[in-house]
């Protein structure tokens, strides 16, 4: 979920993180999308949001990628 | 009902038929029972009662350290760094590393190990041919860390928030990167890292066995598992006048420094409900690792337990 904080330019994903980050519930690797700024499990459907450079790696945060209604929404651990 | 707590939250810890059995006589929606310091509270409510207290506490996080450990958690953390020994180019994991003190740590650690490295390399070769010194300006031989990284992994983000910016502020940047995550399902690919800390934060963990498991799946066949935590004071004596200070001033502490005497309470049981140092090397066997063994400080206010996966 958004932060709402406006910062305008989205804070790149530090690039070693890239050789360590799998998702973790299948821990299958992911991929890095630049336009939404988020790391995608194709598999599964999810993508995990980077916020102010930092992603978030918890599943209930990530969101379902196809087009099913969303996962229920629980709340931000 | 207070009597019954220990027995449940022993039996939340035993887990299988004698979880289901607990949570079918509570009601199935609610889930398993744990602790939540004193109280009895569903693994669900504990999770985020604790992410309630680190949110609450992120921001005075260090200061309250300072105060309530007199500073003497400054000398913890750097004897458990001192243990590590990491050499350059070692890769850290540090799972509830939140506000950053151990990975600070860990990079001023290498960096001085690297220097030390450079100088005896230099003192070695005074008798370099105009070749060799030119070839060694090309090569990218003089990084300050040597390919050391350690990653701060947390499950909360307010704790996270300050880390990076103690970081930005004291001037860590190469070698540091932060992940938002859940030490009981690790967003990390198998056998990557060298080493694995967890410093005052496994208490907070609900599932200390999962969170085990996940520390040695992500260790490279030789690496270290090293958890710094609060653990049990055997001379009668002293655990009296420890109580004391516990439950008398550090809540006042608390309510005094960060507004919050809840979170400072919670703090001072949840670390009288952790297990012993003998239960937690048991514990850390049972997810593979061998060789554990743990050091006391401090007449076993804290303990480091270490174990390494093989």
């Amino acid at each position: 979920s958004g932060s709402g904080l406006g910062s305008g330019r989205p804070q790149p994903l530090e690039p070693s993180l890239l050789r360590f980050l799998v998702c973790p519930l299948s821990k299958r690797p992911l991929r890095y999308e630049e336009a939404t700024n988020e790391l995608i499990n194709e598999e599964l459907g999810i993508a995990y949001p980077i916020i102010d450079g930092i992603p978030n790696m918890i599943p209930e945060a990530a969101r379902t990628t196809r087009k099913k209604p969303p996962a229920e929404g629980s709340k931000q651990p | 009902a207070a009597g019954l707590c220990p027995y449940r939250a022993l039996l939340a810890r035993r887990g299988g038929a004698l979880r289901a059995l607990c949570g079918s006589v509570r009601g199935l929606a609610a889930g398993p029972e744990t602790h939540f310091g004193f109280q009895t509270v569903t693994e669900a409510e504990r999770r985020e009662k604790i992410y309630h207290v680190f949110e609450s506490v992120a921001k005075k996080y260090d200061v309250m350290n300072d105060s309530m450990t007199l500073g003497i958690h400054r000398v913890w953390k750097d004897i458990l760094l001192h243990k590590m020994n990491p050499s350059p180019g070692t890769l850290l994991l540090d799972v509830a590393g939140g506000t950053g003190d151990i990975a600070f740590r860990f990079i001023n650690y290498v960096r001085s190990a690297r220097e030390r490295q450079l100088q005896r390399k230099l003192k070695h070769h005074q008798n370099l041919s105009w070749q060799e010194i030119s070839e060694s300006y090309q090569e990218d031989k003089f990084k300050s860390l040597g390919d050391s990284q350690v990653v701060v992994c947390d499950i909360n983000k307010e704790m996270l928030k300050v880390g990076k910016q103690k970081a930005q502020h004291l001037g860590y940047s190469e070698g540091l990167s932060w992940v938002l995550g859940n030490a009981e399902e690790l967003p990390f690919d198998d056998d990557k890292f060298d080493v694995y800390t967890i410093a005052f934060g496994i208490r907070n963990v609900t599932r200390i066995d999962l969170a085990l498991q996940e520390a040695y799946r992500v260790l490279k066949p030789g690496g270290r598992f090293l958890c710094l935590e609060f653990s049990h004071v055997s001379n009668p004596l002293l655990s009296r006048l420890y109580d004391l200070y516990s439950f008398q001033v550090i809540p006042v502490l608390g309510e005094v420094i960060a507004g919050d005497w809840k979170s400072y309470q919670y703090l001072v049981e949840s670390i009288r409900r952790f297990p012993p140092q003998e239960e937690l090397k048991a514990m850390i066997e049972d997810a593979g690792f061998f060789k554990v063994d743990y050091q006391n400080l401090n007449s076993g206010i804290v303990a480091i337990h270490s174990g390494f996966k093989l």
